[in-house]
């Protein structure tokens, strides 16, 4: 009796299964639109923390009989380079194209207003900020994938340990506890600074990094990049003390000399072999520094929100990964609809369980649920810090100069940096080159 | 056909496709990129490509301190660099020609560097000296002078001398198999004769093997001066042309200028600039060639 009980269950649990399967398949159907044979271009990034949503396309593949064919895949500099010569070439033959909010600016009118393709109620469920930093001109030319902000990442030992306290207590005459302000900052990486076992921190130094970071330090000053009518004012009081914060931290050998060539990568590195007491770097970094297996600091990290400048404020650098569609594609539903599909719900707790910031305002409460719930507290205590900055989040000016015009600025900062020229000389003379660029392009009269 | 057959000779008409195809692949692409060197052109914007700016570009070149330090930077890079790959690749050659048994083992093993892309040279050679989890510096540290950190991408000469190694490191060897050829094909009775002579090993090297292999030096010379190029990638990866400008090469700043900043019209401006360079490289190793074929011819 108990045998048939057991089939009966067997079987009603297959047909239960099945229809459930083809209940779902009927809901992509309709959510995803049917584009039978139709092969979708797309030019995507590269690199393993950015393909690992790329393997939930075959699911849209089935859901709508499309096909997609990766056209490109590359970091995003090269990816960058290359839809540049596509532009210059007039040869845009693809469909989709990763971006980014630091880059979207340049490529002019190449992409579609996506509010034109997608519903309201879609967009609705992202975070209105995010989605907000993705607009270039009004038009809304990409769907935000992940968010970057940076906060401390810091070695928990170093704080508690009590020599530490106590000496820093009778140095500074205040508790040793993580940083709130930049001048706190300063004084504790040059306090743990002992080189070459240990550096207080270490910043990057070239490319956009280094103007990015200064730039955070600018506004959390009260300062700006540009004023409303695009005239470079980083130069001011406020930018002259950020650049003096980066030369006091390098010349007190509070960094590793060779900070002005690191990038992203130096820096997570030296964190994880445990040779940096602070970093103030991208969410991305956090399972990788409490993974025992690549990092030295595995279990001994906390967090802390990035530091407030002179003006009270932070700087919140930001900047969002994301999808655009071309103007040129021959069927833009189908781009709208993958692009849809690779920032859904699923998608981006695929993102937020790999510890990027997600852009779906659903998936950053129910990811943080879920890293209490499966007993990692770490990258629960890792998003609630993150979720809290995003409130001060920025992204550079957006404006198709900004690149360039970063890459007059970060060569000076370096100038000053090593000590071949003061702050005020080195952003003057940045501000001078950022003023041609601007007058050149004619955005400042 | 009436009009081939009167106007042009049959010599020409055969050369005909040959003139067409080298029209296409090489001059019309460095007509137009010269045509853009006068113009506006921003990469990412398709209509500047009409907006002509005279010599604005190459006015602005002439008053750019940056431009000019690449410059005599880049003309240094290239002297110091094809001198020591020629010293080292001779005496490599020079080595392995005395080699009896293992000399193809040795050949291949030589040939590695080679085989490598610039940009994993670059990143091998950046970790080398990366001043806090670098190889060197923990050499340095594992040897006894613990508090030692030499920040060596930093300063401007390490940081030159750096990058200068990477690139010695990786080319050398094409100078090595280039007048390893030269050795081997070199006949052996002229060296007999001067040994029977009393000619001692280095008037044997000065005056016999040294003249031979000319030809061969200048060759590699001319080849590597515009091959030499390829260091760009391991700039890039290095230092990117940093800190503060003090590394950056002609082939850093052009590409930024071009790709990043999408100011063609500029970076062919530059571009135009350096060919200079490239020219008088080239043609200056030619000379010598021809030079050096005359006295081969004299020797002979």
């Amino acid at each position: 009796m108990n045998f048939m009980r057991g089939i009966q269950a067997a079987l009603f649990s297959c047909a239960a299964l099945g229809a459930l399967t083809a209940v779902a398949s009927a809901e992509d159907a309709a959510n995803w639109g049917s584009f039978p044979g139709y092969t979708l271009k797309v030019k995507l990034i590269g690199g393993t923390q950015y393909e690992k949503l790329y393997t939930r396309i075959p699911e849209w593949e089935k859901a709508t009989g499309a096909k997609v064919e990766i056209v490109s895949s590359k970091n995003h500099f090269e990816l960058d380079r290359e839809i540049k010569q596509d532009i210059a070439s007039g040869s845009i033959t693809w469909c989709v194209g990763s971006n980014h909010t630091s880059f979207a600016p340049q490529y002019g009118d190449i992409y579609v207003d996506l509010k034109t393709l997608i519903p309201q109620a879609t967009l609705d469920e992202f975070v209105p900020g995010t989605l907000a930093s993705s607009m270039v001109g009004g038009r809304l030319v990409q769907l935000p994938r992940v968010t970057d902000v940076s906060n401390l990442y810091y070695l928990k030992d170093l704080y508690e340990n009590a020599d530490n306290k106590a000496k820093y207590k009778a140095k500074f005459g205040t508790e040793l506890a993580p940083p709130v302000t930049y001048d706190e900052l300063k004084q504790q990486v040059i306090f743990f600074s002992n080189p070459p076992n240990l550096y207080g921190t270490a910043f990057a130094g070239k490319d956009e990094g280094m103007t990015g970071r200064f730039m955070e330090i600018v506004r959390a000053n009260g300062g700006d990049m540009f004023d409303e009518n695009w005239k470079p004012i980083f130069n001011s009081k406020a930018g002259v003390d950020a650049l003096q914060w980066f030369i006091d931290i390098y010349n007190a050998k509070a960094v590793p000399a060779g900070t002005v060539n690191y990038t992203w990568d130096d820096i997570g590195q030296a964190f994880a072999a445990g040779t940096l007491a602070v970093d103030l770097d991208w969410p991305g970094f956090a399972a990788f520094y409490n993974d025992p297996a690549k990092s030295k600091v595995a279990g001994k990290v906390g967090f802390a929100l990035s530091p407030l400048g002179t003006a009270g404020k932070r700087g919140g650098w930001s900047g969002s990964h994301s999808f655009s569609v071309t103007e040129a594609c021959d069927n833009k539903p189908a781009a709208a609809s993958l692009i849809t599909f690779l920032t859904d719900y699923d998608s981006e707790m695929l993102e937020a369980r790999a510890g990027n910031l997600p852009t779906r305002t659903k998936a950053f409460a129910d990811v943080v649920e879920e890293f209490k719930k499966s007993d990692t507290p770490y990258m629960a205590e890792m998003f609630a810090v993150w979720e809290k900055s995003l409130a001060d989040a920025r992204t550079p000016p957006l404006v198709p100069q900004w690149i360039e015009v970063s890459n007059v600025i970060w060569p000076e900062l370096q100038a000053a940096i090593v000590g071949q020229k003061t702050a005020q000389e080195a952003l003057d003379t940045a501000a001078k080159k950022a003023t041609q660029i601007m007058e050149d392009a004619g955005v400042l009269q | 056909m009436r009009f081939f057959r009167s106007r042009l000779s049959p010599p020409i008409l055969l050369l005909m496709p040959a003139f067409v195809i080298i029209a296409l692949v090489v001059a019309v692409p460095l007509l137009f990129s010269l045509y853009t060197s006068f113009t506006g052109y921003r990469l990412v914007q398709p209509a500047s490509l009409w907006q002509w700016v005279g010599l604005r570009n190459y006015q602005r070149l002439l008053t750019d301190v940056d431009f000019w330090w690449a410059f005599g930077r880049t003309v240094l890079f290239l002297t110091v660099a094809l001198n020591l790959e020629l010293v080292l690749g001779l005496g490599i050659a020079l080595l392995i020609d005395k080699l009896t048994a293992g000399q193809r083992v040795i050949r291949t093993i030589m040939m590695f560097p080679m085989m490598f892309s610039p940009i994993l040279v670059g990143f091998q050679f950046k970790y080398i000296f990366n001043d806090n989890v670098g190889l060197v510096n923990n050499a340095i540290q594992s040897l006894g002078w613990e508090n030692v950190t030499i920040p060596w991408l930093v300063n401007p000469i390490t940081a030159n001398l750096a990058i200068l190694m990477a690139e010695v490191w990786m080319s050398t060897p094409i100078f090595a198999i280039l007048l390893l050829a030269g050795l081997m094909a070199m006949p052996r009775d002229p060296i007999e004769a001067a040994k029977v002579d009393g000619c001692n090993p280095w008037q044997v090297f000065r005056h016999i093997t040294l003249p031979y292999l000319m030809p061969f030096v200048y060759i590699a010379m001319a080849i590597r001066s515009l091959d030499v190029a390829r260091a760009y990638d391991m700039v890039k990866i290095m230092t990117n042309g940093g800190p503060a400008g003090r590394t950056e090469l002609l082939w850093t700043l052009i590409a930024r200028t071009g790709y990043q900043d999408a100011r063609m019209g500029m970076a062919n401006a530059m571009s135009y600039a350096s060919i200079l360079l490239s020219v008088y490289f080239t043609v200056y190793f030619f000379r010598k060639l021809a030079a050096a074929r005359r006295t081969m011819g004299g020797v002979e």
